[in-house]
């Protein structure tokens, strides 16, 4: 009675298994019939084969199955996606507008200002080959003749109160009126309207999202 | 033995049309899906792990990442695929546990060392009723795999108490049949010796005598 090897050991466990050829389990057959530790080893791992396979499956403490955050997926797209997008980019074009509607009234009223300033002074005959202003009628009587004109001859041109005016300060010009500013009430409509946008856009979103975790939460419990 | 009807079901019937259905996001496919295999799933883990919430976090863990990498499954049997995962997922916990080592419930002998054999876990005092209930064996058994190198236990977890066939096991663990057929004897040896401590918790049909050995 020799001592079964390594490889008697894992032949002897393939054959409960039925990994054996026929021709394979026939030769170990026949020797485990001559070799009586070959069938005490054949009846040990049978043995502990079989205590194995008793072995009873634990229930599951709990099911393992996902829920919608657990899969990662995320809540899905608000049916008035497309309507938020053009809300978004209606809102981004009003706000646009607002802004460059401001900048641009604050360029244009401040350039007006100093035009309006100087037309006044202009009617009044100041400056060097000014002509008339628009202001002024046109002359009919030839006898009078322009204030340039008469700079034109070479007189030189006494002093007047005109020339003290023009050292003055320009406090002293008449202020012209300020225009009211259609511009700015459009802009103001433009903003609040561009909020209203925002708001809603964000409304939309916070029920959506608020709708999915109730439903994902019920799908968990 | 460990299947549940609802796994075969499931095979015979709609397995390959509830994949299909899951790699295109169906959530509730996937969750069929999960109802038929999560106890071989869980037990698998729990015998690889020994222990009950490591093995459930595993399990948890193995569907999520399987639902995630769904798209890579080509096939063959889902089973093996998911066995794959979760076999994965104990080694990548045993892995942890050995870098983050705990006290081991042993007690220490006279010299302060470890006792290795699992003998002091069976009561002198209990009744021959209390050893012979199911509990205290699968306890005993489950020492007994926690005493194997994690190869051997893996091999042993899913030929032998998951009754999985040497290709399926070999197709998990990517190693050939014959490193199989070897680390099975090995193990059901090795099994054998531990068991003996426990024998009288044995049914006697699985009796195993002392002073037999190989």
């Amino acid at each position: 009675m020799t001592a079964p090897t390594f490889n008697d050991l894992v032949r002897l466990s393939a054959s409960l298994d039925g990994q054996l050829s026929s021709q394979e389990l026939s030769r170990l057959e026949s020797e485990v019939k001559q070799n009586p530790s070959l069938a005490i080893a054949l009846e040990d791992l049978r043995q502990s084969r079989g205590i194995l396979r008793q072995m009873p499956a634990r229930r599951v403490p709990r099911n393992f199955t996902l829920s919608l955050a657990m899969a990662g997926i995320k809540p899905p797209l608000p049916r008035l996606v497309p309507a938020f997008s053009w809300a978004s980019v209606a809102a981004m074009l009003l706000f646009i507008i607002t802004m460059g509607g401001n900048y641009l009234g604050k360029l244009s009223f401040g350039a007006g200002a100093p035009l309006m300033a100087a037309a006044p002074m202009s009617s009044e005959g100041y400056g060097v080959g000014g002509g008339p202003s628009a202001t002024q009628a046109p002359a009919t009587d030839n006898t009078q003749s322009n204030p340039t004109e008469q700079n034109l001859v070479g007189k030189s041109p006494e002093p007047t109160p005109l020339s003290e005016s023009r050292l003055a300060p320009p406090a002293a010009a008449p202020t012209p009126k300020q225009p009211v500013e259609p511009i700015r009430i459009i802009s103001y409509l433009f903003l609040g309207l561009a909020i209203v946008l925002i708001a809603i856009a964000l409304l939309i979103r916070w029920i959506n999202e608020r709708s999915f975790h109730r439903k994902s939460g019920k799908e968990t419990e | 033995m460990n299947h549940s009807p609802l796994w075969c079901k499931i095979t015979m019937m709609d397995e390959p049309e509830l994949i299909q259905a899951a790699k295109h996001g169906d959530l509730e496919a996937f969750n069929t899906l999960v109802l038929a295999y999560q106890t071989i799933v869980y037990n698998t883990a729990l015998r690889i792990l020994g222990d009950d919430n490591l093995a459930a976090d595993a399990a948890q863990e193995t569907f999520i990442s399987a639902f995630r990498a769904l798209n890579s499954y080509r096939g063959g049997s889902f089973r093996a695929w998911l066995l794959r995962t979760v076999t994965n997922a104990c080694y990548d916990e045993l892995r942890r546990k050995q870098r983050r080592p705990t006290t081991r419930l042993e007690p220490d002998n006279e010299e302060g060392d470890e006792v290795e054999t699992p003998r002091w876990l069976a009561d002198p005092n209990a009744s021959p009723e209390d050893l012979l209930d199911q509990a205290e064996l699968e306890h005993a058994i489950q020492h007994c795999l926690d005493d194997l190198p994690t190869d051997f236990k893996t091999v042993v977890v899913l030929a032998d108490i998951q009754g999985l066939d040497y290709s399926e096991v070999s197709t998990i663990i990517k190693k050939p049949l014959g490193t199989i057929k070897s680390r099975l004897a090995r193990a059901r040896l090795r099994m054998r010796e531990c068991l003996q401590s426990f024998r009288e918790l044995l049914p006697a049909a699985f009796r195993l005598e002392k002073e037999r050995g190989i």
